[in-house]
């Protein structure tokens, strides 16, 4: 690889003086990519190797950052413990980041179609309070959303992660544009064949956003799933935990000396994600380049 | 935008001009209000009647247990002869502005690393390497650098033992909490900044780069005259969310020092969530919000401010 950057620098620059100054810096944004791809990608591959060796050797020093060991032992401790069911914790998580992530992208895509073709008195102005809510973080209407969520009966309840996160404002937005960019004569020939508005919006539109869905969808997905504070001040019972916050109990239940049974918990609670990345790295890439350019 | 929203417009209207009669038009209203009712119901429920409530809680003293009551100011005034909310804020700013600093630099030098010439297999390592951590869960990952931090056998101080480093004590130190707080957070979120400012870069036109290069350009000029100014658009974007989502940081320090040693690393968000939840000083919590909601919004106007002088637009 540095031979061809080599090449192409010596070939702008004549005097070796100055190629031997571009190679340097060459080798300079080289060794900062790899050092910085190392450190990020290390503290993982150290978390899968602990997590692989017997509990007694979880603390060795030098450390690995290589699995140097296969015992699948901590993860089947973890899975089979009697006191910690972690297979439900599992179906919990999954439970409300499923439900969460199809209710929005049916609420958001339904009211973006609406605001963003459909002709209806107070349009822009039922628009705007999506817009203005946008400006309004989560954490700052915490303590209120509580009571709100108290006095509907749905403290201790998976309805407290759930409705909450029906749809999003932000949701609409991004998928109002994406439908502001179909041409509407789609629109009209949908509505001269005689279409209803739901089957112009279900069977016309709605297949030619899907950039927009996935992107919507994945970041909801993972946003539900990675949730920590909302479980936090909703979930009271072990049976009712999510992942998140069932490892940070986990660690306090178990204590640092079982630190090997810990880390294969987060191994298996960030395997789904991961996985699921390494296949679909291009639209996870192709969804945060979208929300970048049209915000 | 706008001239798609007036496309839209017009089409309605000229098929109001093909004759369509009064009861289509309102059909057509009705679905709208329909379509939107899921969204602006969850909407008004769980956003916008907190909204409200908040602005009444600000006036009252309520411990969920006992009836609300009416104190007026109390809270408001709190707020101002509360010194330990001024520590919190000075260590949020000192979290935010590092964090955002950190991540932005290192997101856009990844980015123009990673955007070079190089084999494709090459530049998907080190992209997934680089992503990997935005995909973790922030607690549980927390959870993970707290082990490699602690100060005795911990393996960032063996590695850095290894080249003669004396042991840093990264959680339970009051210099070091806090760095530890934002450096988790920079491991965290770099990847995220590296890939929309990947997207910039990608976006920036080909031809522009060859004008440049045929007009004598180095390598050096063409970052300092095309890269830089026609990455600001993104940059801006960037930054703003960046802030926005370090004001309200919450996993990272509670997992990683809890706040501690003292209120060394406490964000704003902790302390709310102390004071809503531990205290049931909800009145008082929802006041701090407040605040938090006052700052976003006029940091967020400031950096709109201030792009006129750095964000180019072609």
């Amino acid at each position: 690889m540095a031979t061809v950057s080599e090449r192409r620098i010596t070939t702008q620059r004549s005097r070796p003086g100055r190629a031997l100054a571009g190679f340097a810096g060459e080798a300079v944004i080289w060794a900062f990519l790899i050092i910085m791809a190392l450190i990020e990608f290390a503290p993982i591959s150290w978390m899968f190797s602990t997590s692989l060796r017997d509990p007694s050797r979880s603390f060795d020093l030098p450390p690995d950052f290589w699995p140097t060991a296969f015992n699948i032992g901590n993860y089947w401790t973890v899975i089979t413990s009697p006191d910690i069911d972690f297979l439900l914790f599992f179906w919990n998580s999954l439970k409300i980041a499923l439900i969460v992530t199809v209710a929005q992208l049916i609420t958001c895509s339904m009211a973006a179609f609406a605001f963003a073709r459909l002709r209806f008195r107070g349009r822009d102005a039922f628009f705007f309070v999506f817009l203005a809510s946008m400006m309004v973080p989560w954490t700052v209407i915490m303590v209120p959303t509580f009571i709100v969520i108290r006095n509907l009966g749905l403290s201790n309840t998976h309805w407290a992660l759930i409705l909450p996160a029906l749809t999003s404002a932000f949701g609409v937005f991004l998928l109002r544009q994406q439908f502001l960019t179909l041409p509407a004569e789609l629109m009209d020939a949908a509505k001269i064949d005689g279409a209803s508005y739901f089957r112009i919006y279900w069977q016309v539109m709605l297949p030619l956003v899907g950039p927009g869905l996935s992107a919507l969808g994945i970041f909801t997905f993972l946003g539900s799933w990675n949730n920590f504070l909302g479980p936090l001040l909703y979930l009271r019972d072990w049976d009712k935990f999510t992942f998140p916050i069932a490892i940070i109990q986990l660690e306090g239940y178990m204590g640092m000396g079982n630190r090997a049974h810990v880390l294969a918990g987060i191994m298996i609670s960030i395997f789904p994600v991961l996985l699921f990345f390494l296949f679909a790295q291009r639209f996870v890439i192709q969804g945060i380049a979208m929300t970048g350019l049209k915000g | 935008m706008q001239t798609s929203v007036s496309s839209g417009m017009t089409q309605t209207q000229s098929t109001k001009r093909r004759g369509r009669s009064a009861g289509l038009q309102s059909r057509e209203a009705l679905a709208g209000y329909a379509f939107i009712l899921p969204a602006l119901l969850t909407l008004t429920i769980f956003l916008i009647l907190p909204i409200l409530a908040s602005a009444v809680l600000i006036f009252m003293e309520y411990d969920i247990l006992s009836p609300a009551k009416w104190v007026g100011l109390a809270n408001l005034k709190r707020l101002v002869s509360d010194n330990r909310m001024l520590l919190i804020y000075r260590n949020t700013l000192v979290f935010v502005v590092g964090a955002t600093f950190l991540n932005n630099i290192g997101g856009l030098m990844l980015a123009m690393g990673v955007n070079r010439a190089m084999p494709g297999v090459l530049r998907y390592l080190l992209r997934t390497a680089i992503f990997f951590p935005v995909l973790t869960t922030t607690a549980s990952l927390a959870l993970v650098w707290q082990f490699l931090l602690t100060q005795d056998r911990g393996v960032i101080n063996y590695l850095l033992s290894q080249i003669g480093v004396d042991p840093v004590p990264w959680l339970s130190s009051s210099t070091w909490a806090l760095r530890s707080v934002i450096l988790y957070d920079v491991w965290k979120s770099l990847g995220f900044l590296m890939v929309l400012y990947l997207a910039g870069l990608q976006g920036i036109p080909e031809s522009l780069y060859e004008a440049a290069r045929i007009d004598g350009a180095n390598r050096w000029q063409l970052t300092r005259y095309v890269t830089l100014p026609l990455i600001t658009p993104t940059a801006f974007f960037a930054i703003v969310i960046s802030l926005i989502g370090a004001g309200q940081v919450f996993d990272n320090a509670f997992v990683l020092t809890g706040g501690g040693p003292g209120d060394a690393s406490r964000l704003i968000v902790l302390y709310i969530y102390e004071v809503g939840f531990k205290r049931f000083e909800m009145g008082y919590a929802a006041a701090l919000s407040l605040t938090l909601f006052a700052i976003l919004i006029a940091l967020t106007m400031l950096q709109f401010v201030m792009a006129r002088r750095w964000v180019h637009y072609e």
